[in-house]
């Protein structure tokens, strides 16, 4: 035996024999449940998720302020989901906060981990260098896959698959609500295209980078900027915007939310109509998930 | 009879300095063979117990005592790394739970412990105060760290950097207490708990720093060409992790490549480990799957000799000793003869005489078989505490 283990042999043994008995279940902080607590990390997934699941599990959207894929969960947000039976996740990066949170592995489902092929890498990326490691980058994919309702058809396959396993004695009525919402997705598919075949190649611009699966679906000519709907966008911004013009002389720009009356105007001074076009990351005062993607195909038809 | 009892007992507490030594070593020849045989017994006991609960380890390629010992005790020198792509590689075949080990550091001597939450309930690991670890920088200690460094729930405790003359290595990492286990006696009790991710962090592997697209960095930004920004020492790195910076906290490199020392797996019957077993045998890529208990079997199977030869030691000086014993009594009983012969002068029997001398000896006898055997039980009782004092000398 080599004898550089025998002081930490002889620790080992005096731990040991101080051993008791092993001590009780460790205690969680989840209350008891009477059915399976599932934590969806955006609307869209929350909303295929309570759609397929019915009675079948209890189904959360966390409240949060403002875009999901800037949220910070706190204390209490984390201590739920360790709790939870599953947290369904977007992937492709979209949640920033699994990076510096700790939660159990078993419960985390990345709806896009089967898509990871056709999911699209951001073009834009910063790299930065600080100290001997040299320069790096946080590169990623775009996240809002849910806007390609086949991809979305996709996602809620893979929580369908994922309740089943959790109540297996409502798999069929899972799998019936699951055909039902992808036969509406597929219905979505249809207005979509419609909408935007109306389009045709024109150049379209989009106000912020989250329009990538869209423009993929529907093979829209789009440029991206960096502006906010509500806020001035700034003289540089006004500046670079007339150089993106130059190249890309967009009649139509799509917004993630309504902008302000000085910009629409200013926009409109400029011959570029301003559509806003949901997301549908956040929860919708009083509607749902199909009624934001409706309202938006409706504006692009008007 | 009692008066032949109670005269030796009178004539041994007369000659107290004697009878102390008389009883002194017998005592000790009792006892010392006694408190190895609990000591190693107990130990292995308990030692065996831990490592039966804990049904396989991965880890790199090298000693498998070294990677048991690290992975059950947090104490041992560390096991050659392997990458954390193995562990996803490894949980991903869904044939056993994996729960991810990185030792490597410590806090005041205390090993931190980068883990997952399934940890705890693998252990059976119950919560005196507060909750288990939520984000990077949070942590969660044993029973006796809380106890050393009088901390709790709220406080913090700093990492140690690996090398005292580290200055340019990775800045200490102030850890916030989340919550405290209840005490199992066993390594948990020693160690701090933290998520494997914040174990890369102490590592340097992940850091956290200004936003460098920010105004407020702007005196950090050394230059800013084609979407390249290169900051300067000034950029201020976080020295602790809280909810208001932990966005800011970023990993650098492929996560697969990241360190672990090991990862216990936890197949859910036979035929999962062996399989499991059988797949490491025969495509093992620099790792090995171990099983804990035959190890420390091996292990025993060597120290039960090594204890062995102890006892022939102690029972060969024993001899010596009873030997030594023999000598004084008979010694005493020569000194003694004009005691005795009053005796029997004033009518006691050669009976009572014998009756007297085997008293004698009788309590110094019992006496010592009684403080040895409250010095074994001592020893079973206080065994962490005795290795303490000492180790504190």
């Amino acid at each position: 035996m080599n004898l550089r283990y025998f002081p930490v042999l002889l620790f080992a043994l005096l731990l040991a024999a101080c051993g008791g008995e092993s001590a009780p279940e460790f205690a969680t902080a989840d209350v008891a449940k009477t059915r399976p607590l599932i934590i969806a990390s955006n609307f869209p997934l929350y909303f295929f998720t309570r759609e397929i699941a019915g009675d079948s599990a209890e189904v959360i959207f966390p409240a949060m302020e403002g875009d999901p894929v800037n949220w910070k969960p706190a204390s209490e947000d984390i201590a739920r989901m360790q709790s939870a039976d599953l947290v369904v996740l977007n992937g492709a990066g979209y949640e920033a906060w699994l990076g510096w949170v700790s939660l159990p592995d078993g419960i985390l489902l990345d709806t896009s981990a089967g898509i990871r092929d056709r999911l699209i890498p951001l073009q834009e990326e910063t790299v930065h260098q600080h100290g001997p490691a040299g320069e790096h980058s946080h590169q990623g994919f775009a996240f809002t896959i849910w806007l390609d309702p086949m991809l979305a058809m996709e996602q809620a396959s893979v929580i369908e698959q994922a309740i089943s396993e959790l109540v297996p004695e409502n798999q069929q009525a899972h799998r019936a609500r699951l055909a039902t919402l992808q036969a509406r997705l597929a219905a979505l598919d249809e207005e979509l295209r419609i909408a935007f075949a109306a389009l045709a190649d024109q150049p379209i611009i989009f106000s912020h980078p989250v329009y990538q699966y869209l423009a993929a679906r529907y093979g829209l000519n789009g440029v991206s900027v960096h502006w906010e709907p509500g806020e001035d966008p700034g003289i540089k911004a006004w500046i670079d915007f007339q150089e993106v013009l130059r190249r890309h002389p967009a009649k139509l720009m799509i917004w993630e939310g309504q902008p302000g009356d000085e910009v629409a105007g200013q926009l409109e001074q400029l011959g570029i109509r301003s559509i806003p076009f949901h997301t549908g990351s956040n929860p919708p005062e009083g509607s749902d998930y199909f009624d934001v993607m409706k309202a938006s195909v409706d504006r692009l038809g008007e | 009879m009692s008066g032949a009892l109670f005269l030796g007992w009178r004539y041994l507490v007369f000659h107290q300095l004697k009878t102390a030594i008389l009883v002194a070593s017998i005592t000790l020849m009792l006892f010392l063979p006694a408190a190895t045989r609990v000591l190693v017994n107990d130990s292995a006991a308990a030692l065996t117990s831990r490592a039966d609960q804990t049904p396989l380890v991965v880890g790199a390629s090298g000693s498998p005592l070294e990677l048991v010992l690290s992975s059950l005790y947090f104490h041992a020198e560390q096991p050659p790394e392997l990458p954390f792509a193995s562990f996803v590689e490894l949980r991903d075949t869904g044939w056993a739970e994996a729960i991810p080990l990185n030792t490597r550091f410590h806090s005041r001597g205390s090993p931190i412990v980068g883990t997952s939450l399934k940890y705890f309930s693998f252990r059976d690991l119950d919560l005196a105060q507060g909750r288990l670890m939520g984000m990077l920088g949070e942590c969660v200690i044993g029973a006796n760290v809380a106890a050393r460094e009088s901390v709790g729930v709220g406080d913090s405790l700093v990492s140690s950097p690996e090398t005292v003359f580290d200055i340019a290595g990775v800045y200490p990492l102030k850890m916030t207490i989340t919550g405290v286990l209840e005490s199992n006696g066993s390594a948990d009790d020693d160690a701090i708990f933290v998520d494997f991710k914040t174990s890369w962090v102490i590592q340097g592997l992940g850091h956290g720093h200004q936003d460098l697209a920010q105004p407020a960095a702007a005196a950090g930004v050394l230059n800013r060409k084609d979407g390249l920004v290169t900051a300067n020492a000034s950029v201020v790195q976080y020295a602790e992790i809280t909810p208001e910076n932990v966005a800011q906290f970023h990993f650098h490199g492929a996560t697969g490549d990241f360190p672990l020392s090991s990862v216990i797996v936890v197949p859910p019957d036979d035929k999962s480990g062996a399989l499991l077993r059988g797949r490491y045998q025969d495509n093992n890529q620099g790792m090995q799957m171990i099983v804990p208990s035959s190890v420390l079997n091996d292990l025993l199977d060597t120290v039960f000799t090594v204890q062995n030869y102890i006892i022939l030691g102690l029972a060969i000086l024993s001899l010596a000793t009873i030997a030594v014993i023999t000598l004084v009594f008979l010694l005493s009983q020569q000194l003694r003869k004009g005691e005795f012969h009053t005796l029997s002068r004033i009518g006691a029997s050669r009976a009572y005489v014998a009756t007297l001398i085997a008293s004698e000896i009788g309590f110094v006898f019992i006496g010592s078989l009684l403080l040895a055997t409250g010095l074994t039980f001592a020893v079973r009782q206080y065994a962490l505490q005795i290795l303490q004092s000492f180790l504190s000398l």
